[in-house]
């Protein structure tokens, strides 16, 4: 004898069939489980066959309405968990030989195991979030992989970035000269993409601005002018929002007078190492905005 | 002829060392009918798994049961070693096999001074006791616990017993068996004991078979399974290894079955400790189970034969753990050998099927 243990599908209406089969094959029975499932109550039940064989004949997504029927007619034993299962799950199960009519278990709650505690349902989305994140990383590592099987899909890649102004495509070469070419080709393909959606989004904003203008049309013209005024006031505070953007060029010259005060070698180290962080920020946001692309 | 009466047996009785609630259906003095009500304590450890780590539920799993703590500890553990696929080293298998079976012979030795007690010989379930408390002495040894010894974890166990131990181990089972036989021979030989066991509480083999019974209640009824003969774990590498069986099926044949479980451990225990291979006890287990994953397992606890199944969901929790008893699988079986019995004899006879309804009901 040596033990072995296996999970098999079964259907529900073929319950009363399973049970007088093993009765006929002499097996014996070992227990009925069970699981609390979004889509129903999962049945298992287990036979144990002489040679030690242990099966479990899963019964998938039992629903509230559905009514399971009873084997203590070929298996007495099954009536604790007949009983238990009723009590515990709220499944319907009709004939059972000793049948406590919902009242084995002294219960506070009716069915306890129906209730998803809000603790392990947080726990099961995180962990549905996390397969969903690891299936992406698998798919871009392929995706690499892909790349370095077929060098022609990069030039090709590097087509597609064509749609870049070429000053900056001319800036790129030289900035990311050392690096390796898979990762040039997804920044590239990054910034096209970052791109082409503000092509997009200019797109639908100049489409937006016409039928704002067309509805305008319609309105009465007094209303019509009231609307025209707060756009314009939008558009002035929008404009005087990016004139503090720029302030960055300002801060620029400052560094740059202070640099001028220290002695030259030190001057060139500090030079190089904001050099180095600027160029590690823009890497940065490129591969964010290529995650974010795909 | 009298007239049919319902006598209420239970959850509070003398004799009951657990919940357990009988209607007994008598007509003068015979039981025609016994219907089993459990759900006294109820306690919903399985529904804790959703909101335990798989290796902190390891403690919960220990705490189903007082007596059969260890193997419980073990049962879950090997479920969830089969679910994430953990090969545990054999050293580990080892030590697992000789504190269950530590286990075994405690919990066999606890429970004929129950029995004894069940009929009336108080010095006799004293002497059982007082034997009892050695093993227990061999636990806080080895493990640091009596009860509870928390020394399995998945992946393997976390204490070592060294040669010394061993050694000691040896020497104090020597001792027990000594003193072990001398009660052994009360319970099958003396004849007010068999008075009272001989012919009580009768099921036939064929009962046994179509009750599913499991563990020395079955093996009474010469049913011929005892997990420990399919070799899981460190029960590969007996050399031999035969179920004690008994045709009588009686009160008597009950009792005899566990009384030579208990020698039949302490051999396999020396057996185990004269093979057992240097190495690592553990190995480290990472991840979680898979989702949707399933394992079902058996271990022979000393009541019988008990079932796990486990389910993974992809986080640390499990979706599902469920542990069925082997005093739930003896229920029914229980019905069935208080029928047509004397009233006097029903304590007897429900305490021979050794049951464990806090285990039952987890």
């Amino acid at each position: 004898m040596e033990f072995s243990s296996e999970f098999i599908p079964l259907k529900l209406d073929e319950v009363p069939s399973l049970s007088d089969r093993m009765k006929s094959e002499h097996a014996r029975f070992v227990q009925i489980l069970a699981v609390n499932t979004d889509a129903g109550v999962d049945l298992v039940y287990s036979f144990m066959m002489g040679d030690g064989a242990l099966q479990n004949y899963e019964v998938k997504g039992v629903k509230k309405t559905d009514v399971v029927p009873s084997i203590t007619g070929n298996f007495l034993a099954a009536f604790v968990f007949e009983n238990e299962i009723h009590d515990l799950f709220g499944v319907t199960i009709e004939g059972i030989a000793i049948d406590f009519g919902g009242k084995f278990y002294q219960l506070a709650q009716s069915e306890p195991m129906t209730i998803i505690s809000p603790a392990q349902k947080a726990a099961r989305e995180k962990a549905a979030k996390a397969a969903e994140a690891k299936r992406a990383r698998a798919a871009k590592v392929a995706e690499t992989e892909y790349a370095a099987d077929h060098p022609d899909a990069i030039k090709q890649m590097k087509q597609k970035v064509s749609g870049i102004d070429p000053a900056q495509m001319a800036d790129f070469e030289e900035r990311f000269a050392g690096t390796d070419p898979e990762k040039l080709a997804r920044i590239k393909a990054a910034f096209a993409a970052k791109a082409a959606k503000a092509a997009e989004a200019e797109q639908s904003r100049k489409s937006k601005r016409e039928t704002r203008a067309a509805e305008l049309e319609n309105l009465d013209p007094e209303k019509a002018a009231k609307v025209r005024a707060a756009l314009e006031r939008k558009k002035k505070a929008a404009e005087a929002k990016r004139a503090v953007g720029s302030s960055n060029v300002e801060r620029d010259a400052e560094i740059e007078a202070k640099l001028a005060q220290l002695d030259p070698e030190r001057a060139a180290k500090v030079r190089a190492a904001l050099d180095a962080k600027a160029r590690k920020e823009t890497a940065e946001r490129a591969a964010n905005t290529g995650k974010d692309g795909e | 002829m009298g007239k049919a009466t319902v006598i209420p047996f239970g959850p509070q009785h003398p004799v009951l060392p657990e919940p357990l609630h009988l209607d007994l259906v008598v007509e003068d003095e015979k039981v025609l009918e016994a219907i089993p009500q459990i759900g006294f304590v109820h306690r919903g450890l399985e529904k804790l798994v959703e909101t335990r780590d798989y290796n902190q539920f390891i403690f919960i799993a220990e705490r189903i049961c007082g007596i059969c703590a260890f193997g419980h500890s073990m049962g879950y553990a090997e479920t969830v070693e089969s679910l994430m696929g953990v090969e545990i080293p054999k050293r580990a298998e080892y030590l697992r096999v000789i504190w269950h079976e530590l286990s075994r012979v405690h919990s066999h030795i606890l429970w004929l001074g129950l029995a004894a007690d069940a009929f009336g010989f108080e010095s006799l379930f004293m002497h059982c006791w007082r034997l009892r408390e050695r093993v227990l002495d061999i636990f806080e040894k080895t493990t640091g616990g009596r009860v509870i010894f928390s020394v399995v974890k998945v992946g393997g166990v976390v204490r070592d017993i060294d040669a010394v131990q061993f050694a000691e181990i040896k020497r104090v089972l020597e001792g027990i068996k000594d003193d072990y036989r001398q009660i052994m021979n009360a319970f099958l030989k003396d004849s007010s004991v068999k008075n009272r066991t001989v012919g009580v509480g009768h099921v036939s083999h064929e009962d046994a078979l179509a009750l599913s019974m499991v563990g020395p209640f079955a093996r009474a009824s010469s049913v011929n399974y005892d997990v420990r003969m399919l070799g899981r774990g460190g029960y590969a590498e007996l050399a031999d290894f035969r179920p004690i069986l008994d045709d009588q099926g009686d009160c008597y044949a009950r009792c005899k079955v566990r009384a030579l479980e208990v020698l039949q451990s302490i051999d396999i225990i020396e057996e185990m400790i004269s093979r057992i291979p240097e190495g690592d006890i553990s190995v480290s287990v990472k991840g979680s189970p898979v989702a949707g994953s399933e394992a079902s397992n058996v271990v022979e606890q000393p009541r019988g034969e008990c079932y796990y199944y486990a389910r993974g969901n992809g986080t640390k929790n499990l979706e599902r753990m469920r542990m069925r008893t082997p005093t739930s699988q003896n229920l029914a079986g229980m019905t069935a050998a208080l029928k047509g019995c004397d009233l006097a004899d029903v304590n007897n006879i429900i305490l021979t099927i050794d049951p464990c309804i806090s285990c039952t009901e987890r």
